[in-house]
């Protein structure tokens, strides 16, 4: 195995973690509301630059980085109240909140470049710095990597235990399954779809942040893709499946990695479009998921 | 306030208004000043571009986020076709529309397999990977420097048949090409071809019961939607002059979004209006140019909420589906009730079999091993508890399940797992124990929906709106007359739907499916929530369908609408047929009375021995 193949697998897997944690923060509003939030891109891109900008206000690394989560989850509630609820007591299908959390990012995109310019702004070294690596079996491994990986994997794994274990999880999972009979029931169901809301935006938040420090800048246009390649993740291993996130990121990281490294990095993109279709069109389901069985 | 608005929805319908208005450019346009005329022909090839999306978004109910993709396509296609091979504009701008209408004709077959968020997925991907490859196909496209030097008005260097043509001129042209866009897309609108883009719109199950197929449907729309977004970006080609990747990346597909959504999605008008506004506001006011990106982004987040049918819903009435051409036409013929009659039927004795049909959905078995036979001239009803599977068998029978096992057979051919539009054409028509009619068509245009298959003239006779297919659409009209009058609904004829009380809406669907000439109709609980004189009526509309020699299924639960109705009774429980014969020796029949009043009432004894 040559260095420049190992240093790609590394950085693949790395970066696909975060597009699993992108596409768990997609399928947290996907159990609720059956719905996404097509501006979670621009959640990225705010926290991250946020912390950017309170960092070079002189502010602690620590409590920037809390301030830009407190930011994106206030706007997850404003999210689910001003996009998402409307749109679904309007019915008409799903075209209306798929307009309205669009619209919802192209307003945070544009306030951003306004405010903060639409140069790409270089994002602090919170813990390593791209050049501190560790030595196994003779490979350099890159430190940010691994501490992306390492954070990203537990933040899936503490919410996926929080699914299975807590009553919460196990609320979240009758809704999804049925939110009319979980309303009866008695359970606090605008409370829970509120929450996973603010969940899923501070999932987007963590994942900006994680990507501005691999990438090292941000930019107001920098959530756009990362989102789609999230979207990639979450169809490939199949809408709605934890586990299908986790293998569906590190697949899209991989070979967009791979494509990028050996072909060119402008295919990375087009590669990872290409099997979004491809997939949608012959598995839509993904490859862990189940087809959907709807009454007619 | 609403006299306002029809005075001026009339105003704006009359052909004497548009004739005065494209005169009025047409001539007037040298006197305007270049700059004028330069963002007047942006504004109507945005007009073109909008009726796009309005084909595709607005009737047909199939989001598209990258549209900027046909529409480059097109411009690429034009540019390319003009200034590497000199290719005459004339010919090179109908090419690029070709070649866009194949790409969305190639995208409608992944995208016709996915909806909602799926679809939105799916054409932002079509978006971007367009975008990417006109960036990296260097040779071609000239990548990210651009593709300079295109024909253009701009540039002075376009001709069109050899003649030269300068700005004025060019706004000339594409006046006309959008003036006949308009004409062709209002006459689709009013046509087969519209209604069934907005019956597949509001629910592709309802549409494939009454014949008309979801895929073949879309795949249309994708292809209309992809040659009229291809005119634009060619147009646009030879306008500009030069072809850039940015022109054609995502704030342009969303553009267009917004175009649409606020002119209001389905509404000519509207997108001529709402184009036309968002073409002159960057190029007229600073203001906006500036904060144009987020002005964008408010608009989404909240139109749709706000003025859900845009600026059309606000100033115009709401637009017909019908060509006031064929209504008047429909009028001189008189209405015969024997056209509902199905001619003498095809094979076999004309009956609906159900033979060992049976239905799993993964581990639970829904149908059992089901055998029924609905014969011609009679009324079979279909009973049992809820979730004993009637429904399913309905499905079953229709074409939306295949069955695990078994096979439907009618008139001595084979219908199982055929496509729902398939049996309807197999003249198999169902109803829904939800009525699913379009909301926003009259009840005369949702009936005209169930003659559907019966209108069989071309694409091309329906946007050119010739007599022949007015004609045809006039002799359906003239059925409907016979089916208001049977169904009672004729007062209120030109009623949209949403207007309506359910128990009306009930007998709209049964007037639909029988504009759809079944020879066997299985109807779907129709008589839930009627009041008892809509239940009276309905009765007497199913007895005229059995007079008419209809073979009949009817789902109910009301044992005294069915008691002097039905000829036969078909008891289902847990999947299984428990009961078969009369209605009257039904009622005495153990299993059924354990059916219905649980086991222990009937059957007490055997448990306590069991």
């Amino acid at each position: 195995m040559d260095d420049f193949f190992f240093s790609l697998v590394l950085a693949g897997i790395s970066v696909g973690s975060v597009y699993a944690l992108i596409a768990i923060g997609l399928n947290l509003t996907f159990w609720t509301t059956r719905t996404l939030n097509f501006g979670q891109g621009s959640l990225m891109m705010l926290c991250a630059m946020l912390v950017v900008f309170l960092a070079s206000q002189g502010l602690a690394m620590a409590l920037a980085v809390i301030g830009g989560l407190l930011v994106v989850a206030a706007l997850g509630v404003f999210v689910e109240r001003f996009t998402i609820r409307p749109a679904l007591v309007a019915s008409g299908g799903s075209m209306g909140w798929v307009v309205s959390t669009l619209g919802f990012g192209i307003v945070l995109q544009g306030v951003a470049a306004k405010y903060f310019g639409s140069q790409a702004m270089a994002f602090p070294d919170v813990l390593f710095t791209t050049q501190d690596y560790v030595t196994v079996l003779g490979q350099h491994l890159s430190l940010q990597y691994l501490v992306v990986l390492a954070l990203s994997v537990s933040l899936i794994l503490l919410l996926e235990l929080f699914v299975r274990k807590t009553v919460w999880g196990q609320a979240v999972f009758a809704i999804s399954l049925d939110p009319e009979l979980a309303l009866v029931q008695g359970m606090p169901v605008r409370l829970i779809i509120l929450g996973s809301f603010v969940a899923s935006s501070l999932l987007a938040g963590v994942a900006g942040i994680l990507s501005a420090q691999i990438g090292g800048t941000v930019d107001p246009a920098f959530g756009f893709d990362l989102v789609l390649f999230g979207f990639v993740a979450a169809v490939l291993g199949g809408m709605g499946s934890s586990f299908g996130a986790l293998v569906g990121g590190l697949a899209v990281g991989l070979i967009s990695k791979l494509v990028g490294g050996y072909i060119s990095t402008a295919a990375e993109h087009a590669i990872a479009f290409a099997l979004l279709m491809a997939m949608l069109a012959l598995r839509p389901q993904g490859l862990l998921g189940r087809p959907e069985v709807s009454k007619a | 306030m609403s006299r306002l608005r029809s005075a001026l929805s009339r105003t704006v319908a009359h052909p004497a208004f548009h004739l005065a208005l494209v005169l009025a450019l047409l001539l007037g346009c040298r006197w305007l000043s270049a700059g004028t005329v330069q963002i007047l022909t942006f504004a109507l090839i945005a007009i073109i571009f909008s009726q796009s999306i309005n084909l595709l978004t607005g009737l047909a109910g199939q989001i598209s986020l990258g549209h900027a993709g046909f529409f480059g396509i097109g411009a690429y296609c034009s540019g390319i076709l003009a200034k590497t091979h000199g290719v005459d504009v004339a010919l090179s701008v109908p090419l690029a529309a070709l070649l866009a209408a194949a790409a969305g004709w190639l995208l409608s077959f992944p995208a016709g397999r996915v909806r909602d968020v799926y679809l939105a997925m799916m054409t932002l991907g079509f978006g971007m990977i367009f975008y990417e490859i006109v960036r990296e196909w260097n040779d071609v496209t000239g990548g990210t420097m651009g593709f300079p030097g295109v024909p253009s008005a701009a540039l002075h260097t376009l001709s069109i048949l050899g003649v030269r043509i300068d700005a004025a001129a060019y706004f000339q042209v594409v006046l006309l090409v959008a003036a006949l866009v308009l004409v062709l897309v209002r006459n689709l609108t009013q046509s087969r071809i519209g209604r069934a883009f907005f019956a597949i719109h509001v629910s592709e199950v309802a549409a494939g019961s009454i014949g008309i197929p979801a895929g073949a449907t879309k795949q249309l729309a994708y292809t209309l939607s992809g040659a009229l977004a291809g005119l634009a970006g060619g147009l646009y080609a030879h306008l500009v002059g030069y072809l850039g990747p940015e022109s054609f990346a995502l704030p342009r597909s969303i553009e267009v979004l917004v175009i649409a959504i606020v002119g209001g999605l389905g509404s000519i008008a509207g997108q001529v209006l709402s184009a036309t506004v968002f073409t002159f506001l960057p190029e007229r006011l600073q203001v906006f140019s500036e904060y144009q990106f987020i002005a964008y982004g408010v608009i989404l987040t909240f139109s749709l909420v706000v003025l859900p049918r845009g600026i059309a819903g606000l100033l115009l009435d709401p637009p017909r589906f019908i060509k006031p051409r064929a209504l008047r036409r429909a009028v001189a013929l008189r209405p015969d009730p024997a056209v509902l009659r199905p001619e003498a039927a095809g094979g076999g004795d004309g009956s609906l079999e159900v033979a060992s049909v049976t239905m799993r959905f993964g581990g639970l078995v829904a149908l059992d091993d089901v055998s029924l036979r609905i014969e011609p001239g009679r009324i079979t009803a279909l009973v049992g508890p809820n979730g004993s599977g009637k429904s399913t068998l309905v499905n079953v029978v229709s074409g939306l399940y295949r069955p695990s096992a078994g096979r439907i057979t009618f008139e001595g051919r084979d219908i199982t797992g055929l496509p729902d539009h398939r049996i309807a054409a197999a003249r198999v028509v169902r109803t829904f124990q939800d009525p699913r009619l379009v909301p926003h068509f009259t009840v005369r245009e949702n009936l005209l929906l169930g003659a559907h298959r019966l209108l069989r003239h071309t694409g091309a006779a329906a946007a050119l709106a010739l007599p022949s297919a007015l004609e045809e659409e006039a002799q359906q009209l003239a059925a409907i007359e016979a089916v208001l009058a049977l169904t009672n609904l004729t007062a209120v004829a030109d009623r949209t739907i949403s207007t309506l009380p359910y128990g009306t809406r009930r007998m709209a669907e049964v007037g639909r499916a029988l504009l759809a000439r079944p020879r066997a109709i299985l109807l779907d609980e129709p008589a839930a929530g009627l009041s008892e004189a809509e239940m009276e009526r309905l009765a007497q509309v199913i007895r005229d369908m059995k007079a008419m020699g209809l073979a009949i299924l009817l789902i109910d639960h009301h044992m005294d609408f069915l008691a002097d109705l039905v000829d036969d009774v078909v008891v289902l429980d847990s999947g299984r047929v428990i009961y078969r014969g009369g209605i009257a020796e039904m009622r005495r029949d153990p299993a059924v009375i354990a059916a219905y009043l649980g086991d222990e009432a009937a059957t007490a004894s055997e448990h306590a021995h069991a």
